[in-house]
C-alpha cells in the first residue's frame, strides 16, 4: 500500500468523526504557500506571476503553524512558489510535525539534496517532487534542461536517508499514455512510496459542449495511462479519484477540502481560483458562496477534474457509502484488478 | 469613455486569460491593461476599475481623495463591505493598507503585468532559440538570488 496505515488510519477517523457529528464542510488537506517566488519559471505556471516585492513575501513559521492549528486538516501540502527557497521551511517543517500533522512538502527539487540535512525523517513528513514525466517531457514542462537529472539525484538521497517520497505529476491531454505509463515505472523503480496524478487545470470560457469533449478526452487519457496498471506501481491518492479520472465515477466538487492560505489570507473558494481572501478559515467557510462552484455550477469550474476539488469528494464517497467503501478496499488490497 | 470601452474589452481578454499552476491555462492575451489610467467618473465605474485591478497581477498606482499616490498591488477587495474597500499592500511597506472605495480617484496600472505572454502556448509558439534565451535569463536571474 502506497499510504502508511497509520496515515490512512488518521484521515479515516478524522472524516468518519466529521461525518457522525453531521458537519458538511471540513478541510482534508489544508494547501500551505509559504511564499510565491519559485526558481523554475514553468511555462503557464500562474502561481508566480507577481511584482517582486510580493515574490519577497513570506509567511512566518508562526503564521503557518497557525494555520494549520486554525484549520485543523489532518494533511498539510506545502506548495508555492518553491518552499525550499524560504528560508525558515526547516522550522515550519519541525513545528507542523510537532502537530502531527502528514506534511507533503512539494517541491522541484532543485534544492531537495542541498537542504536535506535541514529536516529530520518522519513518518509524517513527505517530500512530494513535482516530475511531470520521463526527462525529455519533465525539462520541456520546466523550461530547463537538466532538471530530470537533478530531481532523480535528489530523490534517491532523500530516500537514502530515510525520508518518505512521493512524486506529483500533472497531465495534459497532449501526454502520451505509453511515456506515461514508462515513467511511472521509472519513478517506481527508483524506491519512491507512491505516485500522484492529476490532469492539468484547463479554464477557458468555452460553449458547454467544448467542455464536456475536453472531459472526455481527459477520461480518455487516464482510461488509457490507468488502465492495466502494473502491480509494481502505487498511488498515494485516493484510489476512487483514479476511478473519477477514468470517468467511472461522477463527482461534484469540493472546494473547502483543500483550503488554501498564503501571504494574502484564505484563499477563496479554492486553490486554482482566486476571487477574494478571508481573514480567518471561519470567514472562508461562512462568507464564500460555495453554491457557485463546482461542475455545472461555474464556468471556470466546467473542465476541472483536479485533485485538489475531487479527492475529497472521492474520500468522502470511500467513508460515506457502502459501495464506495467496498470499492476503495478492493483497489486498495487488489490494485491491479481496475 | 472611449478609454472606459476599452478597458472592459481589454476584461474580456484577460478572463480567458486568468492563470492557475496549469500549462493549458491561458491563451497568450496580446492585450493587457499595462499602461492604462483610468479616472472612473462613477461608483460603478469605480467597482469596476477596482476588480480589473484585482485581476492585474502588477503594481498598480492609486490615486486617494488626499492627494496621496501610492504603488503596490491591490490583493483582495470586499465590494458589498460597509463601507467597501481593498486591501493592498504598497510596494515599499511590508504591512496590508485597507483603503475605503470612496477614497480612490484614480487607477494606473503602472506595474509590469507579469502574466501577460507567460502562457505555455505563447511559450511553445516561440522559436527554440528565444525559449533557450528566456530559460536562461530565468535560470540567471535565479541564481543571482541564491535560489540554485
Amino acid at each position: 500500500m502506497a499510504v502508511p496505515v497509520s496515515q490512512m488510519y488518521t484521515v479515516a477517523s478524522y472524516v468518519l468523526s466529521k461525518k457522525l457529528k453531521g458537519i458538511k464542510r471540513y478541510p482534508l488537506v489544508l494547501m500551505l504557500e509559504p511564499l510565491f517566488r519559485c526558481n523554475l519559471a514553468c511555462a503557464g505556471c500562474g502561481k508566480i506571476q507577481y511584482p517582486d516585492h510580493i515574490l519577497d513575501k513570506r509567511l512566518t513559521p508562526e503564521q503557518c503553524w497557525a494555520a494549520a492549528e486554525e484549520c485543523g486538516a489532518p494533511i498539510v501540502a506545502v506548495p508555492g512558489g518553491e518552499p525550499l527557497i524560504h528560508p525558515e521551511i526547516g522550522r515550519i517543517v519541525e513545528g507542523l510535525v510537532a502537530q502531527k500533522r502528514y506534511l507533503y512538502v512539494c517541491t522541484n527539487a532543485i534544492l531537495l539534496e542541498r537542504k536535506l540535512k535541514e529536516f529530520k525523517p518522519s513518518q509524517y513528513l513527505t517530500f512530494s517532487v513535482h516530475m511531470d514525466g520521463l526527462k525529455n517531457e519533465h525539462d520541456l514542462a520546466v523550461c530547463r534542461d537538466g532538471v530530470y537529472e537533478v530531481a532523480v539525484k535528489a530523490i534517491k538521497e532523500a530516500l537514502r536517508l530515510g525520508h518518505r517520497v512521493t512524486t506529483n505529476t500533472t497531465l495534459f491531454d497532449d501526454a502520451n499514455p505509453d511515456r506515461v505509463r514508462q515513467f511511472f515505472d521509472e519513478m517506481m523503480a527508483l524506491g519512491v512510496e507512491g505516485m500522484m496524478i492529476s490532469p492539468g487545470y484547463s479554464y477557458q470560457k468555452a460553449p458547454d459542449k467544448q467542455h464536456f469533449l475536453k472531459k472526455a478526452k481527459t477520461q480518455e487519457l487516464f482510461s488509457k495511462i490507468l488502465s492495466r496498471p502494473k502491480g509494481s506501481w502505487k498511488f498515494n491518492q485516493s484510489p476512487l479519484f483514479l476511478d473519477f479520472l477514468m470517468g467511472k465515477k461522477e463527482y461534484q466538487c469540493t472546494p473547502w477540502g483543500n483550503p488554501t492560505y498564503n501571504v494574502f489570507g484564505w484563499q477563496k473558494p479554492c486553490y486554482l481560483l482566486q476571487e477574494g481572501y478571508a481573514k480567518t478559515f471561519r470567514e472562508l467557510l461562512e462568507t464564500t458562496e460555495w453554491q457557485n462552484y463546482g461542475t455545472s455550477k461555474n464556468e471556470k469550474c466546467a473542465e476541472c477534474m483536479v485533485h485538489c476539488g475531487y479527492e475529497p469528494s472521492a474520500v468522502s464517497d470511500t467513508f460515506g457509502t457502502v459501495s464506495g467503501f467496498a470499492r476503495t478496499a478492493k483497489l486498495t488490497l487488489l490494485p491491479t484488478s481496475r | 469613455m472611449q478609454e472606459w470601452s476599452a478597458l472592459r474589452e481589454a476584461r474580456v481578454t484577460n478572463d480567458e486569460c486568468k492563470m492557475t499552476d496549469t500549462k493549458n491555462h491561458t491563451p497568450s492575451a496580446p492585450d493587457t491593461l499595462e499602461g492604462r489610467k483610468f479616472t472612473p467618473a462613477t461608483e460603478q465605474e469605480r467597482a469596476e476599475a477596482i476588480e480589473f485591478a484585482f485581476d492585474y497581477r502588477g503594481d498598480v498606482t492609486l490615486g486617494l481623495t488626499s492627494g496621496e499616490s501610492i504603488v503596490g498591488f491591490l490583493f483582495n477587495r470586499h465590494a458589498s463591505g460597509e463601507p467597501p474597500t481593498i486591501e493592498f499592500f504598497p510596494q515599499d511597506d511590508p504591512s496590508p493598507r485597507t483603503i475605503a472605495y470612496a477614497s480612490i480617484v484614480s487607477i494606473a496600472f503602472t506595474g509590469e503585468d507579469t502574466a501577460n505572454g507567460k502562457s505555455y502556448e505563447a511559450w511553445a509558439s516561440k522559436k527554440e532559440s528565444e525559449r533557450r534565451v528566456e530559460a536562461a535569463r530565468v535560470e540567471e536571474d535565479a541564481r543571482m538570488r541564491g535560489l540554485l
